[in-house]
């Protein structure tokens, strides 16, 4: 299911005039976050969850997206909270960012308490909503807007 | 009901067609009455009349009022258009939905932003909503009316009057029992102002207009008060015939987004601004999560239920707030359960009621508690509704016959119901 979604967005992407970014977004499933803690198995990565409607949000995701410039490596991935009907605009957003030609997901479902519990189910919802998770996925969660001090904190590389 | 209106008009406009055509189109119009009737969920009626049917459960965030003759009016966004339908059997059958903007505008729908109904005694249909004019967290404050019974709606009017393309979002409208409508939102005029002299402005600010005939005119913008949370709903209730009090998350601080009360007059005066909950929830981020207010029996207190995640208190809670002694009290955390939210409260007679959402894990959960000594003791909580697909925040709507429950859901449709007859699914 997931690769006909993935596969219908590049077909998408290919159709629509003016396209210009690269298109990472993946539909985020109630099954996408194992997914995604399969492709971190055994190292640490963070998660940063946004939506277009948030306005600290966008503080969050220019850290990120200058984090991501300088170290294209930084296992990071992003998740809007939005439907994926609004898919463009989250990638506008993202492309503004410096984001778009890296992982990121947006929500498949209105369900979206699912979709929260599937993640954490002690996150209110509340945004932007950040996790670091360890080596072994042990994990500490993070509401409001990131610090640079706090990425380093788990990640000192960042502060050298 | 809309086999009425909508053949009387149709009859009128294709006098000149074929009867061919006119009988195609009558037979049409009937069966599509027909049908409507009996599909319970967008799906259904999609399946039955393409993806492109207008309807209120297939609508985003509807809103809802009864007027005095018992018939049901709600509102809708749907494909850049608000939409009025009304019903004259409790939400059982709509009629046909009436566009209000021709031009399509990008009307907001969510939980925390939906447009607002308000009918007057003498059957004015006034309505508001926010349209989002870019992905910036801009806005504008849209106001439109109906003095024809909802037959056609006036030319949608902005009614922020600064000229800025900033945020102005998360409109409320009230109608007090003297005729005075008030129009509150969400306002960033002063952030952006500010900001331009390189100062920082946590938030946002609440600003309001009131209109004293029903919407044809309104007074300037009067600002409540600066450093407003950008992002929750504001929640309106009655103060005396003329005032209204309201209450909304505010930055306490910098950091702290609690909820702040005041009282505010026709003529832009505001009053009695306090501090309405102390829970220090200090967060740099959008809640999305707006508190619910009603008159509790003494006309200068206030049912208050809220969200926070704060230090000292995590989850729904209820406390009733003394505009006299500025202080709250009769405190309860209604439900700390994690994924627990958007309470809406509505007093009936002597019989308070507070519902909200909770999810388990694999459903949603319509929750309900009852009080009947004014927020002194409250009825264990009860599942009136259990879903397995997406809901919009659920509303309690008071009406003269009763309180009704105001859901759109995607399994059951939009749910109108009185309370009381509800049958736990």
């Amino acid at each position: 299911m997931l690769k006909f979604v993935k596969a219908a967005f590049a077909v998408t992407a290919l159709l629509s005039v003016g396209q210009v970014h690269a298109d990472n977004i993946q539909a985020f499933d109630s099954q996408s976050f194992a997914q995604i803690k399969e492709e971190f198995a055994g190292k640490p990565f963070v998660l940063s969850l946004w939506s277009i409607d948030c306005a600290p949000c966008r503080v969050e995701l220019k850290l990120l997206g200058e984090i991501k410039q300088q170290q294209p490596d930084f296992p990071l991935v992003v998740i809007s909270t939005d439907l994926l009907d609004d898919r463009e605009e989250a990638l506008d957003i993202l492309d503004s960012y410096n984001l778009a030609e890296f992982e990121s997901w947006m929500f498949a479902d209105a369900f979206v308490e699912r979709l929260r519990f599937s993640i954490d189910p002690l996150w209110h919802g509340e945004l932007p909503r950040s996790y670091f998770f360890a080596h072994d996925h042990s994990f500490e969660s993070h509401s409001g807007v990131l610090s640079e001090q706090q990425l380093g904190k788990y990640f000192p590389q960042l502060l050298e | 009901m809309l086999r009425i209106h909508g053949l009387a008009a149709l009859t009128m406009r294709t006098f000149l067609m074929t009867s061919k055509s006119i009988a195609s189109l009558l037979l049409s119009l009937i069966v599509a009455s027909m049908q409507l009737a009996h599909a319970e969920n967008c799906d259904e009626l999609q399946n039955q009349f393409g993806e492109d049917v207008i309807s209120v459960h297939c609508g985003g965030a509807p809103s809802a009022a009864v007027d005095a003759d018992g018939r049901l009016w709600v509102t809708f966004v749907q494909d850049k258009h608000v939409y009025v339908a009304y019903s004259d059997d409790q939400g059982s059958t709509y009629s046909q939905a009436v566009r209000v903007n021709d031009e399509p505008e990008d009307a907001e729908f969510n939980g925390e932003n939906r447009p607002k109904i308000v009918l007057s005694s003498r059957g004015d249909i006034l309505l508001s909503w926010t349209t989002k004019t870019s992905s910036n967290f801009t806005g504008l404050i849209r106001f439109s009316r109906s003095e024809d019974g909802g037959k056609h709606f006036t030319k949608p009017q902005t009614i922020n009057d600064d000229g800025l393309h900033t945020g102005h979002r998360f409109d409320s409208l009230y109608l007090t029992q003297s005729g005075n409508l008030y129009l509150t939102w969400i306002d960033k005029r002063d952030m952006e102002a500010t900001l331009a002299r390189d100062e920082s402005y946590p938030g946002a600010a609440i600003y309001y207009a009131v209109s004293k005939d029903y919407g044809k005119t309104f007074s300037d913008n009067y600002r409540v008060s600066h450093n407003s949370c950008e992002c929750c709903r504001i929640a309106v209730a009655p103060q005396g015939s003329d005032n209204v009090a309201i209450l909304w998350r505010q930055i306490y601080d910098s950091q702290i987004r609690d909820h702040a009360i005041a009282v505010l007059s026709p003529e832009g005066q505001v009053s009695g601004m306090d501090r309405a909950t102390v829970d220090d929830w200090y967060i740099d981020a959008c809640p999305h999560h707006g508190p619910s207010m009603v008159l509790a029996q003494n006309d200068d207190q206030y049912h208050m239920s809220w969200f926070s995640a704060g230090n000292i208190h995590k989850g729904i809670y209820y406390a009733r707030y003394d505009l006299g002694s500025a202080t709250s009290s009769h405190l309860l955390e209604v439900d700390a359960t994690p994924g627990a939210g958007h309470p809406s409260l509505a007093m009936h007679g002597s019989e308070l009621k507070m519902v909200w959402k909770g999810f388990n894990g694999v459903q949603t959960q319509l929750k309900i508690m009852r009080s009947h000594d004014d927020g002194e003791t409250w009825s264990a909580a009860e599942d009136l509704y259990l879903s397995d697909q997406a809901s919009d925040h659920p509303l309690l709507i008071n009406t003269d016959q009763g309180v009704y429950l105001s859901w759109w859901t995607a399994q059951y449709g939009y749910i109108f119901k009185e309370i009381a007859n509800v049958e736990v699914r």
